[in-house]
């Protein structure tokens, strides 16, 4: 019985991670080049309902649910382009220019659902399968082979990352102009260029995030569906010092914690809920109080626009 | 050109005065709610309170004015006094947590109504507090649950430990042991009134633990309310709202409020010059709580649990049952 309740625990906890797996890995691209986005969670709200409503339009059709998801990481590179307009190009204030952004969103995929939609209405969505003979392997099986598609690819997405940014050339220019842009300009590296193709790419992220949580998990949109989850992700991207593998631990950790507490509850566990709900956030404060500085791992010129008109 | 200028004057005066006149006959309420006006649950329960009182005095007699998503209190304070300044005459902030913003802004504004709810004080004068009796729903429910159960573990997906959930909760599980004592029925919060996605995941969590019935008050619900629906053979009791409308075979019977009665109730009050300071109850008794069946798949529950919650319902309406929610 205690060894289901963990496993139960595990595999609830691995579909919950994605979404901060996704949103995290792109904040965390466009965190190394040197913006924060504050806005991610607005850019969900439309990737989710984008993702919703392309997949409502086609009626659940074959393919839908991934036409839906492409759409949001369409929309989302998008939003992504508005705000490397805005705090690339015209160097705004990165934290005012993503809370607007977040409520840009929100407001945005408000409206869209009330004129395009007007209800509450439901989507079969990506429903979570079982792997022929490999769900079947004890303990394994039900927590890694019984999962919706999109969590196979996240998991992908989590050394692709680490390639992109440590192996590739691109990788270590985004580096580059998010610790010393002014060093990196004068190595020719472009740097506003670099910047917004790392916002652009975390926009797209995040849209496919808030696709995830209305396709995967919910199978409908409704208001506010993302309920800070946007937040928590860039969060995340601290927790784990900006890189993927931190960032998927943490991610995991959170969710762990999330699931733990829901099946405390679940159970009967005798433990007072509010502290229960609020466990994973405590976590999340002690692991990152006693982590050590993680601040020196900081991007160097993170939020700080680069101004080539006033190199020395 | 004096004469001119006067007859301006006094056409503009004339047209302030019948300007007044009109506003004075026609009644203007606002509304202030937490989440959207169509999140099938306890916003929208209110908005069509509202849109039925209006149908039944006419659109000539009654407007009114939503504010959507302003759970936060500071937002929400902003709505109020300026809704208060344009001249609305009654001001409805849908929820327990506008309480002590009313009780503050209220005194500043004597001759507008205030209400809110799920609550019972009436700080000032102008105040009204209503006040669904949920767990009289609740506790039919309960037996509903009780009785259609087959694993005898029965799930509630709660919001916050609080107003109308507390009454929800207790109602149901006496309903639940009033007919079957072996039931257990586990409760589940997400901390949140708006998270739809953990509703969802604690409903997952419940059925995996062997939950077979499911319930849960807020606007939240309808995450939970899906996922339900995607297992066979497991069913949903609503709450706040007929909520069939998303899972026409899981959701088996709800609890609906009708608050066009405490809408109704505060411009008859307002018209003998009561402003506030009313407790207004929704009852099963005052026809303020419906209990609505879903006729297409209540044949599926075994026999006798249609009948045994109707001759409760008959007995909390003449008072012989009381639900006792300390």
């Amino acid at each position: 019985m205690l060894g289901e309740i963990i496993i139960g625990i595990i595999s609830a906890a691995v579909p919950l991670s994605i979404t901060f797996v996704l949103v995290g890995l792109g904040e965390m691209f466009n965190q190394r080049a040197g913006v924060y986005n504050l806005g991610a969670e607005g850019i969900m709200m439309v990737g989710a309902f984008i993702g919703f409503y392309v997949e409502y339009t086609m009626q659940s059709g074959p393919g839908s649910s991934t036409l839906g998801m492409l759409a949001a990481i369409g929309v989302g590179a998008f939003m992504g382009g508005i705000m490397a307009l805005v705090c690339v190009t015209f160097k705004a204030e990165q934290g005012i220019a993503g809370i607007a952004l977040y409520m840009l969103g929100w407001g945005v995929a408000g409206m869209l659902f009330r004129v395009y939609i007007g209800g509450t209405t439901t989507i079969v969505g990506l429903q979570a399968v079982n792997v022929p003979l490999l769900a079947d392997i004890p303990v394994l099986g039900p927590i890694f082979f019984s999962q919706n598609a999109m969590v196979y690819v996240t998991l992908f997405l989590v050394p692709l990352a680490w390639y992109m940014l440590n192996k590739t050339v691109w990788g270590l220019k985004a580096k580059a102009v998010g610790t010393a842009p002014m060093a990196a300009d004068t190595m020719g590296v472009k740097v506003d260029r670099t910047r917004i193709q790392c916002v652009v790419l975390a926009g797209a992220m995040a849209g496919l995030a808030g696709a995830y949580l209305s396709i995967c998990q919910t199978h409908m949109y409704a208001d506010n569906i993302t309920a800070g989850r946007g937040f928590i992700a860039v969060a995340l991207v601290y927790f784990g010092k900006w890189k993927p593998s931190g960032v998927l631990f943490g991610a995991l950790l959170f969710s762990l914690a999330h699931s733990f507490q829901r099946s405390i509850q679940v159970y009967g566990i005798d433990f007072p809920y509010e502290v229960a709900v609020v466990f994973p956030y405590l976590l999340v404060i002690v692991v990152l109080a006693f982590s050590g500085r993680s601040n020196i791992m900081a991007p160097a010129a993170l939020g700080k626009p680069y101004y080539r008109e006033l190199r020395d | 050109m004096m004469k001119i200028f006067k007859g301006i004057l006094l056409t503009i005066a004339f047209m302030m005065v019948a300007t007044v006149c009109l506003a004075d006959d026609k009644i203007k309420v606002a509304l202030v709610i937490p989440s959207t006006i169509d999140d099938l649950a306890w916003s929208q329960a209110m908005y069509e309170g509202l849109k039925a009182a209006q149908q039944e005095l006419g659109a000539d007699k009654l407007t009114f004015e939503v504010s959507e998503r302003l759970w936060n209190a500071v937002d929400a304070g902003a709505a109020i006094r300026q809704y208060a300044m344009h001249g609305f005459n009654i001001i409805i902030a849908h929820g327990a947590q506008y309480q002590s913003l009313l009780t503050e802004i209220a005194p500043d504004f004597p001759k507008i109504s205030f209400a809110y709810g799920t609550g019972f004080a009436t700080p000032e004068k102008n105040i009204f507090a209503y006040d669904p009796h949920a767990q009289e729903g609740a506790y039919l429910l309960g037996i509903l649950a009780g009785l259609t159960t087959k694993s005898n573990i029965i799930g509630i997906v709660g919001p916050v430990e609080a107003g109308d959930a507390i009454k929800y909760n207790k109602g149901f599980e006496q309903g639940v042991k009033s007919v079957n004592k072996d039931a257990q029925v586990r409760i589940a919060y997400t901390g949140s009134f708006g998270d739809l996605v953990a509703a969802a995941e604690i409903a997952r969590t419940q059925i995996k633990a062997g939950a077979d019935v499911l319930t849960g008050t807020s606007q939240q619900s309808v995450g939970a309310i899906n996922i339900v629906a995607e297992q066979k053979g497991l069913y949903w009791l609503a709450s706040d709202m007929d909520q069939k409308s998303i899972a026409p075979n899981t959701v088996l019977a709800a609890q609906a409020y009708t608050f066009k009665n405490v809408i109704m109730e505060i411009i008859d009050s307002r018209a003998k010059g009561v402003y506030g300071g009313k407790h207004l109850e929704l009852s099963l008794a005052n026809g303020g709580l419906q209990l609505v069946f879903n006729d297409k798949i209540i044949g599926n529950i075994p026999a006798g649990a249609e009948e045994a919650v109707l001759e409760a319902k008959a007995k909390i309406i003449d008072g012989s049952l009381k639900i006792d929610i300390k």
